[in-house]
């Protein structure tokens, strides 16, 4: 083995790892091109929600209002205390919840890879069977209200979503695709224990995978709004923003479809409602922390596209 | 084993719930209210349960629904006996729909509560008209009749009206006078004026299409009937609203298959290819969104509104900045509907009926008590000015129910912006309203629910559109009478009407 | 050899024990989440029962006495099935889940493919976070850019039809349109979720088997077909057969709120849950949407454990279970 051979193999290695110019110039095209169509509807909300209400009634949505206006964003700013402190709730309970929930579906998805595990089939059957069964809303409303007791506490706006199925299987393929078995029957070897070699050598192998799921439940968190219209009845110091944000739709929702009832009533209270530009200026409130927060995740996510480009 | 998990988890439930009562204190009662605005109720609260502590011998808790999360709270609270809500806002046409809910078995019969507490179910006679206790007395589980809910004063009559733009009418060369000779089927030339002065962006025909409907077709909602989207008609005289029209009688009609309902479409399609009628009214979650802001900024002409006493002195209409006038289609009439616009029911799973009965007793006939939940306190909420009319604080911004919504409103002073003696007219108005003659008729939907609900989603597929003039009658009508016969209609219809003969023989 | 055979089998002995050891460690990381599940997933499941009950308000009336004391009444809750819009609406949640399943597949793929391949990191980067947007929008928000676009008064295409002098279309009732803007929407949003969950499978095959295969002379192209697809493999074919899983239920949000609820537009957009749903607003009926919702899990069931057979069948690394 001299070292011109190997650097001709390597040589060779490397234009044949990587596609051709144009090929590459072609994918950045398509993908440039459904990036920027994903990414144009968020501009569009933004520019809505300084877009003035002059504009709007004038030629509608555009991209390019007549006149620009903060107002949306003084308006959510006079919802003061309530703001902030669903804003607040907001993260607080995606934080706890990301937490707990990647944890427990960390845990319960390593055995399920694990051949050598006798009640592997059992377990994974009992969390697969739950994402096409149900029970239905009702009947887990009130499991979940009366026999937990999970009524206007934090615990309402966790628990419920503590655990997907989905999340298992995504997290067992991970281990299936990324952790050979061998490691672990060394490590076995070595005298370390389960939970040892879980922590220790499995975990820093299926960073990816943790942290696609920890974005997965974490957006899920972050977007309920829901379990707060089931299960928050009177202690409303705990409700997300999102929440906030659905409760005003979902007025102008009921508004628009029971007017005829309810008379000049519901004219009246529709004449309180928020406009579109105040749902807007929400809509960004929401959508910024995700859009700050999922570059940090994408590091890990992506942890792989450096894998990747040592092999280029 | 079904059977046995069932027992098991029912004898905890039971266990957990026996737990937690303290002998020595007041027993807590929840009302669950609709509508409201509240985010800070803890001043109320603390005056009321210092005023109904020796009274009621209960100590209140509110859930204040708002309009977008009532009706699942409401439906999920009965449908699994949620003993924690003991009293909720009821109605005919709220997702818990009183009749339905009643028939049932979720809701509390009264009667005995009155005969118990004779001091509170005495007062509370006292201070509501009959007609209201008679609406709100309905079939039970057995088919036996009771009282099974306290009944509001809601606006007790209907009025639709016509929602003219004054200022722009007169702009354009016309009177009132004039809007009311041409009638519907003559608005054209004044809509083309106004048209040619505004500009074609502007939409001059505001309507809410359901109830255009109504209005030009002189017709009544038939309660019980499919809520969304109504399929059956009642043709009332449009010269006395106390007898059924001359052509048809006494009888329930296919909505959508009479010759009245065909010249309404035809008429609309001409409106909107003419550019009347804004397109967005035809579609179903932009429609309502598109005319509430037209109406705000008096970009209409022309509209519909169903009307309220005093609702042209409000401040929502008044900050239009045009002159408005609302020109009446009747007199107002008063039918099952609306007779049933606003109630409290008790919940039969609460655990206090009686607590929760004197509570309604006393909210319904005691000003005080009514003042307080509703206007909040004095000092904080409001202040009273010299004439002793209410005068809002900014406090006000942060407990605001839903007025109608809670029950006996003519208890209440006037404020200063209703203007003195507005709660004895609003009283006056309310009761001339004339019975229509199937009051009290109340259409039982269970035998043909499955009917019910195909019908429902084949009349709103087609019926907006029809209403808006969006697609054309000629073609679409046909279709959607074909449509609705091949869901049912007929047995739909039979079985309405069957009802309605055994209603009037009665 | 008695010896011998005496240490082989203590060492069986000791292997058993050790292995019954490492299965009671591996059950303690499982409990979790199998409480909850028993909890929150299977308790609830007693609820199925409401499908074939008339559900009513029992004396004393708590919700397990209501279940218990209701009439049963054998299938009548299925009786929605009967009606005529039943073939449109099962076409429809058919028809779109198929087109999707097979589109998404391929495009979702493709994409995470490409990305892995850039050579320009930064960009591939910046593409697959903004791809990733659409998923953080819910459909409310979505269907307001829809109705920017194609608001009859002023939305952008029908106002441009307006300036060149054409002839307006009308979107919200004309039905032609809605099997293409449901299909651009659903990928819109559903593409950038799952390439990454293709991505990050893609990031974990082992770097070696590609220069391996370079050394054996293999072009890009072929190490994408002989390397990168059967290593997501496994992923493929569970996102595939969970999909089938759901083939019955649709995206309520992207079916109601898009079209905004527009009736002319059900003949292409009422699906199974947004007929229960509107159908249910009507009636309150809990028997109804407990059937339809039964009827759902039912379907999905049989279509998962087929589509888990015909998997197994062919490669039974990649079954589901």
């Amino acid at each position: 083995m001299t070292t011109a051979a190997g650097k001709r193999i390597r040589g060779r290695t490397a234009s044949l790892n990587r596609f051709g110019a144009g090929t590459q110039a072609a994918f950045h095209i398509a993908l440039g091109l459904f990036a920027l169509l994903c990414i144009v509807p968020f501009l569009f909300v933004i520019i809505i929600s300084f877009t003035s209400e002059e504009s709007i009634r004038q030629i509608g949505y555009s991209f390019r209002p007549l006149s620009w206006s903060t107002q949306a964003y003084q308006y959510t700013f006079r919802l003061g205390d309530q703001l902030w402190r669903s804003y607040f709730n907001s993260f607080l309970i995606t934080a706890v919840g990301t937490a707990l929930s990647v944890l427990i579906t960390f845990l319960y998805a390593y055995p399920l890879f694990r051949k050598d595990y006798s009640r592997r089939n059992f377990f994974n059957f009992l969390s697969f069977f739950t994402m096409i069964f149900g029970g239905g809303l009702v009947p887990t409303f009130v499991i979940c209200k009366s026999v937990l007791g999970l009524s206007d506490n934090y615990a309402a706006l966790i628990v419920p979503m503590l655990f997907s199925p989905f999340n298992v299987i995504i997290m067992r393929t991970f281990f299936q695709t990324s952790v050979p078995m061998e490691l672990i029957e060394a490590a076995t070897i070595d005298g370390s224990g389960e939970y040892r070699t879980l922590f220790r050598i499995v975990f820093p192998i299926v960073t990816p995978g943790i942290a696609t799921i920890s974005l997965l439940v974490a957006l899920g968190y972050w977007n309920e709004w829901f379990l707060s219209l089931l299960y928050i009845n009177k202690n409303m110091n705990i409700i997300p923003l999102q929440y906030l944000l659905m409760r005003m739709q979902r007025n102008a929702d009921f508004l628009a479809k029971n007017s005829a009832m309810i008379g000049a009533d519901a004219s009246r209270a529709a004449a309180q409602l928020p406009s579109q530009t105040l749902k807007m200026a929400l809509v960004v409130f929401i959508v910024v922390p995700i859009a700050c927060a999922y570059p940090f995740f994408q590091r890990y996510v992506v942890a792989g596209l450096t894998v990747g480009s040592v092999k280029g | 084993m079904k059977r046995f998990l069932c027992l098991v988890l029912s004898l905890a439930l039971a266990l957990g719930l026996c737990g937690f009562a303290h002998a020595d204190e007041l027993p807590t009662i929840t009302i669950m209210f609709h509508g409201s605005n509240v985010t800070d109720d803890s001043a109320v609260l603390e005056k009321v349960n210092e005023y109904i502590a020796d009274k009621v011998g209960a100590k209140l808790e509110v859930i204040w629904g708002t309009w977008g999360d009532f009706d699942e709270k409401a439906t999920n609270a009965l449908a699994t006996g949620d003993s924690e809500v003991d009293m909720l806002f009821t109605c005919s046409w709220s997702a818990d729909e009183f009749n339905t809910y009643a028939k049932n078995g979720f809701f509390e019969p009264l009667d005995e509560y009155f005969d118990k507490d004779p001091e509170f179910g005495d007062a509370l006679k006292a201070a509501l008209p009959e007609a209201l206790m008679q609406a709100a007395t309905v079939e039970g589980p057995e088919g036996e009749k009771h009282i099974y809910a306290v009944n509001g004063f809601k606006d007790t009559a209907t009025q639709n009206t016509w929602d003219i733009n004054v200022t722009l009418l007169k702009e354009l060369g016309y009177t009132v006078e004039d809007v009311q000779r041409l009638g519907f089927f003559g608005w054209g030339e004044i809509f083309a004026k106004a048209k040619e002065v505004k500009g074609d962006s502007f939409y001059p025909f505001l309507v809410e299409p359901a109830v255009a409907e109504r209005m030009v077709t002189n017709t009544i909602i038939v309660t019980g009937d499919s809520g969304s989207v109504n399929l059956l008609s009642y043709y009332l005289d449009p010269a006395d609203v106390s007898k059924a029209d001359a052509k048809y009688g006494n009888v329930l009609l296919n909505k959508f298959a009479t010759d009245e309902y065909a010249a309404f479409t035809k008429q609309m399609r001409e409106y909107y290819l003419a550019g009347y009628i804004n397109p967005a009214l035809a579609v179903a979650e932009t429609s309502n969104d598109t005319r509430t802001n037209a109406q705000k900024e008096a970009a209409y002409l022309i509209g519909t509104q169903s009307y309220a006493y005093g609702y042209e002195y409000s401040a929502e209409v008044i900050a239009r900045g045009v002159e408005v006038q609302f020109l009446p289609c009747t007199e107002p009439y008063v039918d099952t509907t609306v007779s049933q616009g606003a109630m409290m029911a008790v919940s039969s799973a609460s655990q206090h009926p009686e607590e929760s009965f004197r509570f309604l007793a006393l909210l319904n006939s005691d000003p005080y008590l009514m003042t307080l939940m509703n206007y909040g306190v004095e000092g904080v909420h409001y202040t009273l000015d010299e004439d002793g009319l209410l005068v809002f604080t900014e406090e006000r911004a942060n407990y605001t129910p839903w007025t109608n919504g809670m029950g006996n409103v003519t208890l209440l002073p006037d404020t200063q912006a209703e203007g003195k003696g507005f709660r004895e007219a609003f009283k006056e108005f309310y009761a001339s309203g004339k019975a229509v003659p199937v009051l009290g008729y109340i259409f039982n939907n269970e035998p043909v629910a499955n009917e019910m609900a195909a019908l429902s989603n084949v009349a709103a597929q087609y019926s907006l559109a029809l209403d808006c003039g969006a697609v054309d009658p000629e073609t679409e009508l046909p279709a959607f009478l074909e449509a609705l016969n091949g869901a049912g209609m007929e047995a739909y219809l039979a079985e309405a009407n069957a009802q309605l003969e055994a209603f009037l023989g009665e | 050899m008695p010896e011998n055979r005496m240490g082989a089998l203590r060492k069986q002995a000791k292997n058993r024990g050790g292995r019954r050891r490492k299965n009671l460690w591996l059950d303690t990381m499982v409990l979790p989440g199998a409480v909850w599940l028993l909890l929150i997933r299977y308790l609830p499941m007693f609820g199925i029962v409401l499908a074939f009950k008339n559900y009513k308000a029992q004396r004393p009336n708590t919700f397990w006495n209501n279940i218990w004391k209701s009439k049963w009444v054998g299938l009548d809750n299925f009786q929605f099935l009967k009606s005529p819009d039943t073939a449109v609406m099962i076409r429809n949640t058919l028809g779109y889940n198929i087109l999707w399943i097979i589109l998404g597949l391929i495009i979702s793929v493709a994409f995470a493919v490409m990305m892995s391949e850039l050579s320009n990191r930064l960009l591939a980067k910046s593409y697959q976070t903004m791809m990733f947007f659409p998923y953080f929008l819910s459909w409310v928000v979505a269907s307001y850019f829809v109705l920017a676009f194609l608001d009859p008064t002023s939305g952008m295409i029908p106002a441009m039809q307006k300036a060149s002098g054409g002839a307006v279309t009308n979107f919200y009732h004309e039905t032609e349109w809605w099997p293409l803007i449901l299909t651009i929407c659903n990928l819109w949003k559903n593409i950038g979720y799952s390439s990454v969950l293709y991505l990050a499978a893609i990031t974990g095959i082992d770097a070696t088997q590609y220069e391996a295969a370079a050394v054996d002379g293999a072009t890009k192209w072929q190490q994408v077909v002989h390397v990168t697809l059967p290593n997501i493999r496994t992923m493929i074919v569970i996102l595939l057969i969970m999909n089938v899983g759901k083939i019955f239920n649709a995206d309520f949000g992207l079916f109601y709120n898009v079209p905004q609820n527009s009736g002319s537009l059900y003949p292409v957009t009422q699906v199974v849950d947004t007929y229960v749903y509107r159908a249910y607003a009507n009636t309150h009926n809990i028997g109804m949407s407990s059937a339809a919702g039964f009827l759902q899990s039912a379907v999905g069931l049989v279509c998962i454990i087929g589509a888990n057979a015909i998997v197994r069948k062919i490669d039974p690394e990649s079954s589901l279970f």
